[in-house]
This record gives structure tokens, C-alpha cells and sequence, in this order.
């Protein structure tokens, strides 16, 4: 009883930087315990001090992590507005869907196809056609962000705006209410809690766009091109490609923590 | 008087060829304005259906319904009526009080006070300190008690309520059928009240809709001749008794002869 009440004392934010320092530790354990145990060589897993050093490493331009980080905003811009896109195509796409039948059966099998095709082949073409036309560099990765957000918003948005019960439809039809009232004031809010999940896969699907977007041959910023130029010196320097990889992934969870912290305000009329 | 709601001959059949379902069979019915009228009958038997019909959610089969003079159309554009479902249906992401006040935005109601208005309904169903409470924070009988309130803040001339006190305790029920009877007495509403139970239709009503099971019909209809205002006492006197065990023998009836005919 008395460990117990111990336990229990400890506060729980604690507890949880606890554990997270712990699967930290075994994971920085488990990479150098794997890299010595199959003995990797370094161009296929350097040692984490390697990683660390790449970061630090001066350039004409600044320390690496300087010149990462601003590349990694440039990414995230274009992500962010692809996202934005995506998001608001996505969402008008669903409430056409659910206010006109054959709108949805007619489009849905063309926005399935869609995603069908692989997008590593269709980005080239994207990024090659967009730049044709003028258009600045930063424009094609954008839309190649939004045509990844947009599938997912569209489909469970469509879910969620039809996902209102009989007797919440009836109550508003036995007020008489518009169209317009019913879609504000009862299908959207009702499609909140989808809506947040689509929004939480095309965050991270957005940022993975916009490096697809960035890997064909011509671009010169971001954090896509660095992981091409990290791939191709990756025997010189091994450190590199997973400190642009690093970043990568860091863009992509912080796009996911502000759509989750939106999601904990805008919902929390259904949390505990 | 006049009628408010009229029923000729109206059926109300589902589906078609082997999964028809006959809900309700040439039901004939006049109320007039201002009466306090109860149906009561076996579960499935068809009162929501019969409320539904009267509110146009569901078009009838076959027959001729009007409201308040008009379509049962018609009548719900002019938001002639305010319906109380038989499950709460609340908005979970809107507080009580919110969800009070739901109805007067959609009618866009030109009542300046709406929440004024809403925070009186509250206070009548007793729920003035959970104005700010989600759905999810209250129990069952709580969320009815606010689905009562949405439902008269509008002051619609007439009332349809589905089993509305059906998930109370039978405390809050009595005082809930005493506060429903006050508003009826000073607001001259009309009220079709759906029930389970005998002794609240008795209590309730002037008159008492009997139904028989599956297909719904219309047994009988009994006038209920207890004085208003009705109170404790009336719970208590005979003639009370008399009407409870008059409605309980037509059910009864009704009942075992709907069996005898399977
Ligand atoms: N939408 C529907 N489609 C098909 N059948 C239906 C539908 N709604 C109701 N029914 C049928 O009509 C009959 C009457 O249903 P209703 O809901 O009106 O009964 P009720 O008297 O309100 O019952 P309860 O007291 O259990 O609420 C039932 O047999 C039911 O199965
Ligand atoms: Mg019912």
C-alpha cells in the first residue's frame, strides 16, 4: 500500500517525461547496439556522434543545422499552403458530395483514381508542367501537398457530414430550417470529430508532398533537395542524410502537434 | 373551438410486400384546441408514428391530416408545433443553455432575449445551474428535462411529446406532470402527449387516445372528467381510480384480442 501511495505522489506529467526519456534511451541504445552487433558500416548506419557532428559541421553559409532549418521552413510553407488547399478543396468537394447524389457517384471513382496513381510519377510532371507556365518554383510542391491532403478531408468529411442521426435531422426539419442552417449549424459540427481525423493524416501527408515535390532534378530549396544531396554524398559523409531525415520528420510531427492541439480546443466538448 | 388536428381515415404502411408493415389502420381523430390529449398503447403499436405524421416528418399512406386548419406541411413552416422526441436528442457540442436557445436562432426569432427566454425554460425544468453544461455531463433525465425546455421556448400553440418523462424517476415525473399542467393552464397550448404509462395519461389528460397493438388502430377514445386544476388529491380520489382501471381493461382487451388473432 505504501509503494502505492509513492507511485501515486508522483505527479503524472512526470511520469510520462519519464517514460519518454526512457524509449529515448533505448532507442539511441538499440541503434548503437544493432550497428556493433551486425557490424554496419557507417554509409549504412552511422554512429549517432556522426549525426551530431553533421549537424554542427560549418558551411559557407553557416553551421548545417542553420542552413537545414531554413530549408525545412521552405518546406514547410509549401506544405502549409498545400495543406490549406487541400484542406478547403477537400471539405467543398464533401459538402457538394452530400448536398447533390450525382456529384458524388459521377466524381468519387475519378477522386479514387487520383489517388490511385503513384505520385512519385505524377510529380515530375507536375513540378516540369507548373514551371512552364511561369509559375514560381514553391507553387508545383504546394500542389503537389494538396492533391495528398485532399483525399483523405474528402472522404471522411463526406462521412462526417452525412454521420447526423434521424431525430437531430427531424428536430431541425420541425423548425423549418434552411438548408443552409441545417449544413452550419448541424452537419458540420457533427463532422468535427472526422473531419480532425482526415486533418491529422494530411498534415503529415502534406509535408511528404511538398520533399516529393522538391526530389526531382532542378529544385534548389527545401528540405526534399538536401535528402538528394545527403543521398548522393552519403558515403562521404554519413552523418548528413539522417540529419536532413531528422528535420524531415520533425516538420512532419510538429504539422501533426498544432492539428492535434486544435483538435483538443475545438472538441472539447466530447473529451474525458 | 376549433379543430387543431384532424385525421381521416390516415394509414401509415412501411416498406412494401413481405416486409410491409401496417403502423397505423384508418385512424380517425379530432382535437380540438386547447385540449390535453394522452395516446397510449403497446410498444410498437405506432404512437410516434402517429406524432410524426401530425409534425411532417413522415408523409401518411392513405387519408387526410390537417394542422391547425392546414397541411401538416404548411403548419410546420409556420412553426405551428414544438416536438419533444422520445430520446433527448440533444447537440453534444452545444451547452444546455445553447441548446435551448437553438430554435429561436433558427426561427431567427425577432425576440430580442434569447437567452433571457431560454435561462426561464431552464429555470422552469429545474436546470438553471447547468446552463453550461455539455450533454454528455448530464444524466438521461436531465437531458429530457432539456429537450422539454427547447421545445416550449418557442411558445408553439401546439405540443407533441414522445414519452417525455419516460426515463424520470417517479418523483420528478409527478412534479414535471404538475409543471406541464401549469404551462398548458396558462399558456391555452394544445398537447398530444404519447405515454406509457396509465396513470400519467389519467392525471394528464382530457382525454385518453387508446391504442391496439400492431396494426395501430384506434380502440377507444376515453373522456377523462376529473376537475383542472388537477393536484395530489386528484391522484388520490376514486373517480381517479375508476379512469386508470377503465383504460387498463381496454388495454387489456385490446391486448389478449390482438393475440386471439395471430
Ligand atoms: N421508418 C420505419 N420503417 C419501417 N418500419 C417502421 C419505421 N418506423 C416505424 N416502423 C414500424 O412501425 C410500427 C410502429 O412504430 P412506432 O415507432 O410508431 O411505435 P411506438 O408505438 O412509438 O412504439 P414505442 O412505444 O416502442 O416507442 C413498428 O412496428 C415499427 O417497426
Ligand atoms: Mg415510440
Amino acid at each position: 500500500m505504501r509503494d502505492a501511495s509513492l507511485v501515486a505522489r508522483i505527479p503524472t506529467q512526470w511520469l510520462r517525461w519519464g517514460v519518454a526519456l526512457l524509449l529515448i534511451a533505448l532507442a539511441l541504445f538499440l541503434w548503437e547496439g544493432s550497428k556493433t552487433f551486425f557490424n554496419l558500416p557507417d554509409y549504412k548506419l552511422p554512429h549517432l556522434a556522426q549525426i551530431g557532428e553533421a549537424f554542427v559541421r560549418p558551411t559557407p553559409q553557416g553551421p548545417v543545422w542553420r542552413v537545414l532549418l531554413q530549408d525545412t521552413l521552405y518546406t514547410g510553407l509549401e506544405a502549409f499552403l498545400g495543406f490549406v488547399l487541400g484542406g478547403i478543396s477537400g471539405f467543398l468537394l464533401a459538402a457538394l458530395f452530400v448536398h447533390w447524389k450525382p456529384a458524388e457517384r459521377g466524381l468519387m471513382p475519378y477522386v479514387v483514381a487520383s489517388q490511385a496513381v503513384p505520385i512519385i510519377a505524377l510529380a515530375p510532371m507536375i513540378v516540369v508542367g507548373v514551371g512552364r507556365l511561369g509559375a514560381p518554383p514553391w507553387l508545383s510542391k504546394a500542389i503537389i501537398a494538396t492533391y495528398l491532403t485532399f483525399f483523405p478531408v474528402t472522404i471522411n468529411a463526406t462521412r462526417g457530414l452525412k454521420s447526423v442521426d434521424r431525430d437531430a435531422l427531424w428536430l431541425m426539419h420541425s423548425y423549418a430550417a434552411t438548408r443552409q442552417q441545417i449544413f452550419r449549424k448541424l452537419r458540420v459540427p457533427a463532422s468535427l470529430p472526422y473531419l480532425f481525423t482526415a486533418l491529422k493524416i494530411s498534415a503529415t501527408a502534406s509535408v511528404i508532398g511538398a520533399i516529393i515535390g522538391e526530389l526531382p532534378v532542378g529544385s534548389k530549396r527545401g528540405i526534399g533537395v538536401q535528402i538528394v544531396v545527403g543521398s548522393q554524398y552519403n558515403t562521404f559523409n554519413p552523418g548528413f542524410l539522417w540529419a536532413t531525415i531528422i528535420m524531415a520528420a520533425l516538420l512532419g510531427m510538429l504539422f501533426y502537434g498544432v492539428v492535434a492541439l486544435v483538435e483538443r480546443r475545438a472538441l472539447h466538448w466530447k473529451q474525458e | 373551438m376549433s379543430h387543431i388536428i384532424e385525421f381521416d381515415q390516415v394509414w401509415k404502411i412501411f416498406g412494401a410486400g413481405e416486409s410491409e408493415t401496417i403502423a397505423l389502420q384508418n385512424v380517425d381523430l379530432t382535437v380540438e384546441t386547447g385540449e390535453f390529449v394522452s395516446i397510449i398503447g403497446p410498444s410498437g403499436c405506432g404512437k410516434s408514428t402517429l406524432l410524426r405524421l401530425i409534425a411532417d416528418l413522415l408523409p401518411p399512406s392513405k387519408g387526410d391530416i390537417r394542422v391547425n386548419g392546414k397541411t401538416p406541411r404548411q403548419a410546420r413552416l409556420d412553426r405551428d408545433y414544438g416536438m419533444v422526441f422520445q430520446a433527448p436528442t440533444l447537440y453534444e457540442w452545444r451547452t444546455v443553455l445553447k441548446n435551448v436557445e437553438l430554435p429561436l436562432e433558427v426561427m431567427r426569432s425577432a425576440r430580442e432575449d434569447k437567452r433571457g427566454r431560454a435561462v426561464k425554460m431552464l429555470d422552469l425544468v429545474g436546470l438553471s445551474d447547468f446552463q453550461n453544461h455539455y450533454p454528455r455531463q448530464l444524466s438521461g433525465g436531465m437531458q429530457q428535462r432539456v429537450s422539454i425546455a427547447r421545445a416550449l421556448v418557442f411558445e408553439p400553440t401546439l405540443i407533441l411529446m414522445d414519452e417525455p418523462f419516460g426515463a424520470l424517476d417517479e418523483f420528478t415525473r409527478e412534479r414535471l406532470n404538475l409543471e406541464l399542467l401549469d404551462i398548458w393552464a396558462e399558456t391555452h397550448k394544445t398537447v398530444i402527449f404519447v405515454t406509457h404509462s396509465i396513470s400519467e395519461a389519467v392525471f394528464l389528460s382530457s382525454r385518453v387516445v387508446v391504442m391496439t397493438p400492431r396494426p395501430g388502430k384506434i380502440a377507444r377514445i376515453i373522456d377523462i372528467d376529473l376537475s383542472y386544476p388537477r393536484n395530489f388529491e386528484t391522484r388520490e380520489s376514486d373517480r381517479f381510480f375508476e379512469l386508470v382501471t377503465e383504460v387498463r381493461e381496454t388495454l387489456k382487451e385490446e391486448f389478449t384480442r390482438g393475440e386471439i388473432d395471430d
